[in-house]
């Protein structure tokens, strides 16, 4: 049959972000895939060599539109360690409990853009809703929605305000009583099962050569998370399970970010309960006249799609010399997607890109 | 090729590895045979006092003990800023393809033998390699967007 050439994106109705997937079909089989990103390059790394340590800050979250929280701690833990600042433990367990809030909020967002594409528009409204109101809290607290800078060498940028703890509270009981409405009408659907079951499957050994992290990897089975190799934050102050499945295709991977969705909300309910007294931040040097040592430093954590790290080299200055964020979409959106795709039907791009968890933000930088 | 390997810990599980620039493929294929499966990132540093680009790969494992996860291995190397060339490591990692290819635009390495060093994000060409310590981003901007008119300025309204 005659083979055709496709341009999947980034102007068309089933593709999420500004991203671009050329594709070769035969029929409506996919022959090969070559993903074509660079659609937001912005050179963010190289304008880190221009400004100084803290005005990195606002800069740092607007790479990943979705999730910005990530993104800052990676960069003031990076910074903390070339400085050797201290973090308070109370600080500790803020940053913990404000960073499951933004895993659940970019799952939702996540869970949002999967049940558009499948057509599931009741689903999507909801999580929709029920990621505003982790966003309230945000506002609520940082004042900003979307865009925090909340995180700052040395702890936080303020504490929780007075009975903020209660309304967090509330709000996760508002959406984890409506797990049971998702799940009768989502995740136990039998449209969602035919849908995903067996599309973009990856096996174990493909998901490792190819560098796949986070619920990509523990979709396949494997039981790893930077949270529990190497505890950051105040992670290893409570327990908590990795939640894993076998199969490694679409439908294994919106389950386990369902299961990541439930045990973070468990999660964030015990580091409240353990929530210590005290400060909630380390005072810094004068910001206009801070140097840092010559060092380097990698720092890694696990964001919401798998291992985030930052690679930050200084020379004794006042700024950064370079900059070189590792974001787990790379991997994903350009050698695992590539992969995945082949054999596939047309109409299943949007389903594995979308269950791959890509965000175009964080790969063009 | 291999007299001039040295290594070094901080202590917080990560471990600094410099050698020549001949001993990176194997050094990474005998890595990877002793359990750093994971090629977490290629990156590369411009040292412009000692006229030399510092490549960097950092690597961390699937598997082992718990030790073993938590250590990240650093191998480091340096080219020459003069018409920079390296080897693929396509062959040994899978997922290097797209960090060589961005390292080629943006620094100018010519990686051989990769199966596909095309274009990965820039759109136009550049003198010089734009992630570069002598590039000049300002400068850059001012003279290639200072240029383009005005939407009204060419309707011959000002």
């Amino acid at each position: 049959m005659r083979e055709l050439e496709l341009y999947f994106g980034p102007q068309h109705l089933g593709m999420v972000g500004n991203f671009s997937i050329t594709l070769q079909v035969e029929g409506d089989r996919i022959v090969k895939a070559t993903a074509n990103p660079g659609f937001l390059h912005r050179g963010f790394e190289k304008l880190m060599e221009q400004r100084t340590w803290i005005q990195n800050f606002p800069l740092v979250c607007r790479i990943n539109v979705v999730e910005p929280d990530h993104m800052e701690l990676m960069y003031a833990m990076a910074v903390e360690k070339l400085a050797g600042i201290e973090v308070p433990e109370r600080a500790q367990f803020i940053r913990s409990i404000y960073l499951e809030l933004a895993r659940v909020g970019s799952h939702l967002f996540g869970l949002w853009a999967y049940a558009n594409m499948l057509g599931f528009d009741t689903v999507a409204n909801w999580a929709m809703y029920h990621r505003d109101l982790i966003l309230d809290l945000f506002e609520e607290l940082t004042g900003g929605r979307v865009y925090h800078i909340y995180l700052w060498p040395g702890g936080v940028r303020r504490d929780f305000p007075e009975g903020f703890e209660e309304r967090i509270r509330s709000t996760l009981h508002t959406i984890g009583s409506c797990v049971p409405d998702y799940d009768d009408t989502f995740f136990h659907n039998r449209l969602f099962y035919e849908r995903a079951h067996g599309v973009g499957k990856l096996s174990r050994e493909d998901a490792c050569r190819m560098g796949a992290v986070g619920q990509v990897l523990r979709a396949t089975g494997m039981k790893k998370d930077i949270r529990k190799t190497e505890p950051y934050a105040a992670y290893d102050q409570v327990d908590w399970e990795i939640p894993v499945r076998t199969d490694g295709d679409a439908y294994s991977r919106i389950w386990v970010v369902r299961d990541e969705m439930i045990e973070s909300v468990h999660m964030i309910f015990k580091l409240l309960d353990k929530l210590p007294k005290g400060e909630a931040y380390q005072r810094i040097p004068n910001p206009f006249k801070w140097k840092i040592p010559e060092s380097e430093v990698y720092v890694r954590c696990e964001s919401s799609r798998g291992e985030l790290g930052l690679y930050l080299v200084s020379d004794g200055g006042d700024k950064p010399c370079r900059a070189h964020f590792r974001t787990p979409s790379y991997s994903h959106g350009l050698t695992i997607l590539e992969k995945a795709l082949e054999n596939e039907s047309i109409a299943d791009v949007g389903n594995i890109m979308i269950s791959l968890y890509i965000t175009a933000p964080e790969i063009d930088r | 090729m291999f007299e001039s390997i040295s290594t070094e810990g901080d202590g917080e599980n990560r471990m600094t590895v410099k050698c020549r620039k001949e001993a990176v493929i194997t050094m990474l294929s005998f890595l990877k045979k002793t359990g750093f499966d994971h090629l977490a990132l290629i990156s590369c540093v411009d040292r412009l006092n000692d006229n030399v680009l510092e490549l960097v790969y950092i690597l961390s494992s699937y598997g082992g003990d718990v030790a073993m996860q938590k250590l990240n291995i650093l191998l480091k190397t340096t080219i020459p800023r003069e018409n920079p060339q390296f080897y693929t490591a396509t062959e040994i990692f899978g997922n290097a393809s797209p960090y060589e290819r961005e390292l080629h635009e943006l620094y100018g390495i010519l990686f051989r033998g990769h199966p596909r060093l095309t274009p990965l994000f820039l759109e136009r060409e550049y003198d010089i390699p734009p992630f570069r310590k002598d590039f000049d981003t300002r400068k850059y901007v001012k003279d290639v967007f200072d240029q383009i008119p005005f939407v009204d300025d060419k309707k011959g309204r000002t």
